[in-house]
């Protein structure tokens, strides 16, 4: 196939795989049950209001999350490894994720009830990256390595917070909930989530879709971007800050979800190859894709929902072997 | 009115420049001029604070004291995409982190001209493709150039700097780990390009005979000697590179040979003979 109408296939893979998952289900509606209710907007016919409301309000707007959730971690990894340069680098490696597990975590001690959850790790994965900032700006300038480690260091302090927590929490009741929290889900989506966890999804997603052909130039290392007339310290917080409202968005919905920020951008690097300018539109929908994806086979095989965090990994692990074996690994 | 020679108008200029990072000193009153169609090869052993020089050139550090003027602007007072579209910079060898290809890499030298939120058009791959011409590299295209050969890389870096379309360009030890030929094609490719396009260029280097090279291939050509945070000596090769200054400068007994070749032209050249003990 050539690349361009390859490129195309990816582009649109979100859209095609969204609209086959509202097929897809326990509670059984049938094909024709859906087109009628489709057709009802035209026809004006009577509909079965069950059906409406699975498609309309189970269904739909989880596919939608999904997807906003999958191409954002996915994004902003692949944004991170460009600025950090380092292909081992994810998206939750300014310890966003575990900042904003934490957050989750004390909510559902301090308030056992989800509505809580949102701002509480929504403001802690912010939190997690502003103190690798400050601890980057310790020395002299925000070198990438120094804020690499700030957020190694930050990170493992959240972990051991989230241990604490565990450890001091109702083990019958608060512990579960914490536990199936971390190991990610989409099973609550509503569109109010995808609203207000949207703003910043969509806004730290633009922002990288924006400045993605200066990803280039930034991975070409400080001295050289900077020789070629980009401001690094402005560019990079400009990135960081996209990057950190994108995860931050996504994981305050649905949980970490790990793989997808570290793994999709370098499945997206071995179809489309480096070059930001395809890559990140590529890599969004490919984290769009394969999160819809994962959520359609985590409805479908069990009715207790297997959780995300586990099938990413056992799904996307062997893909990746595939891809690698390919295409022999040559974009590193 | 006197029409002023083009060879005269300094393009570059260092003023009493002193640069420091923290208490250690690297280098101070440093005072150095470069003209237009210039070129100054800057020489010095290993940490005496070259490649510091040429980032406060570059506006990556800024002076202590003195200042650096680029056309008549002080540097410091200049954003980084106004610096970038008066020098462009050639590094040393590099880690390459990502697969880009040639071309990707080549069209980086138009981000001075690129707007935050857009990327390099047609005309900008159309630049990038004359100058792969030009150089006879049109082959390297769609290469991988994190598999190129040293090089073939320090090429691609060049013309990644003529393509951002600046008067100077700067290069820190460009034929560095680079074989024997392609130390020579390196230096032939920058030859052609300060006699045909009248470049500008800085050029640090570890190679006193790179100085003569220039000054053979009919270029004009200045020298600087860096050593203990200043600027020891300058002018022409021929005034610059006797046998005593490279002596007492780089500790090394040498015999500096001419060829003659027909007309009036010849070609000099350093002989190293052997290093003597600097303590004594």
């Amino acid at each position: 196939m050539n690349p361009r109408g390859f490129y195309f296939l990816i582009l649109v893979s979100p859209l095609v795989l969204g609209f086959f998952s509202i097929f897809l289900g326990r509670y059984p509606v049938s094909s024709s049950d859906i087109f009628t209710l489709f057709m009802s907007f035209f026809t004006g016919q009577e509909i079965n209001a069950t059906h409406f409301s699975v498609i309309f309000y189970v269904r739909l707007p989880r596919v939608l999350l999904g997807a906003l959730v999958g191409g954002s971690l996915a994004v902003s990894g692949a944004a991170f490894q460009g600025l950090f340069r380092n292909p081992l680098v994810s998206s939750g490696m300014l310890g966003v994720s575990s900042g904003a597990g934490f957050g989750a975590a004390l909510a559902l001690i301090l308030f056992r009830d989800f509505f809580y959850v949102y701002p509480f790790s929504f403001g802690f994965g912010l939190a997690a990256v502003f103190l690798c900032f400050f601890i980057g700006r310790i020395t002299a300038s925000t070198q990438a390595i120094t804020l690499v480690l700030g957020g190694v260091i930050v990170g493992s302090i959240f972990s051991a917070l989230i241990s604490f927590l565990k450890y001091v929490a109702d083990p019958y009741d608060e512990l579960p909930a914490i536990v199936f929290w971390l190991m990610g889900s989409l099973s609550r989506a509503e569109y109010s989530q995808i609203l207000t966890a949207g703003i910043p999804m969509v806004l730290g997603a633009t922002g990288l879709f924006i400045i993605r052909w200066r990803l280039n130039v930034l991975a070409m290392g400080d001295k050289q971007a900077h020789s070629l007339g980009i401001n690094v310290n402005l560019n990079r917080i400009f990135i960081i800050v996209c990057a950190t409202l994108a995860t931050a968005g996504a994981v305050c919905v649905s949980g970490v979800i790990g793989w997808v920020g570290l793994v999709v951008p370098h499945m997206g690097r071995m179809m489309i190859g480096n070059n930001n300018k395809d890559l990140i539109p590529a890599t969004f929908c490919i984290g769009a894709t394969f999160l819809v994806l994962v959520d359609d086979i985590s409805r479908v095989i069990s009715s207790s929902e297997m959780p995300l965090g586990i099938l990413t990994s056992l799904i996307g692990g062997p893909f990746f072997i595939y891809l690698l074996k390919k295409t022999k690994g040559k974009e590193w | 009115m006197v029409k002023q020679k083009p060879s005269a108008r300094a393009l570059l200029t260092l003023e009493n420049g002193t640069f420091s990072f923290g208490d250690a000193l690297i280098f101070k009153g440093v005072n150095l001029t470069v003209s237009k169609g210039e070129t100054l090869c800057l020489l010095g052993p290993n940490g005496c604070g070259k490649t510091t020089l040429i980032d406060c050139i570059l506006g990556i550090h800024k002076l202590n004291h003195g200042r650096i003027l680029l056309n008549d602007h002080p540097v410091s007072k200049l954003s980084a995409k106004k610096i970038a579209q008066m020098i462009a910079y050639v590094p040393q060898k590099h880690n390459r982190h990502f697969s880009f290809s040639v071309m990707e890499v080549l069209l980086m030298g138009r981000a001075p001209y690129t707007s935050f939120y857009s990327s390099p058009d047609d005309a900008d791959i159309q630049r990038a493709e004359s100058i792969l011409d030009a150089l006879g590299m049109s082959h390297l295209r769609d290469r991988d150039y994190t598999r190129l050969s040293g090089g073939e890389t320090q090429l691609v870096m060049i013309m990644r700097a003529l393509i951002q379309e600046t008067p100077v360009i700067v290069m820190d030890e460009p034929t560095a780990h680079l074989d024997f030929k392609h130390e020579l094609i390196v230096l032939e490719a920058i030859v052609r390009l300060v006699r045909e396009r009248h470049l500008t260029l800085v050029m640090a280097t570890h190679f006193p005979n790179h100085a003569f090279y220039f000054e053979n291939a009919g270029i004009p050509v200045k020298v600087a000697f860096m050593d203990q945070q200043a600027v020891h000596l300058k002018g022409t090769p021929f005034q610059a590179l006797t046998e005593e200054n490279l002596e007492s400068f780089y500790a090394v007994k040498t015999k500096v040979i001419s060829h003659a070749l027909e007309g009036k032209r010849s070609l000099k050249h350093i002989i190293p003979i052997q290093t003597l003990d600097k303590q004594k």
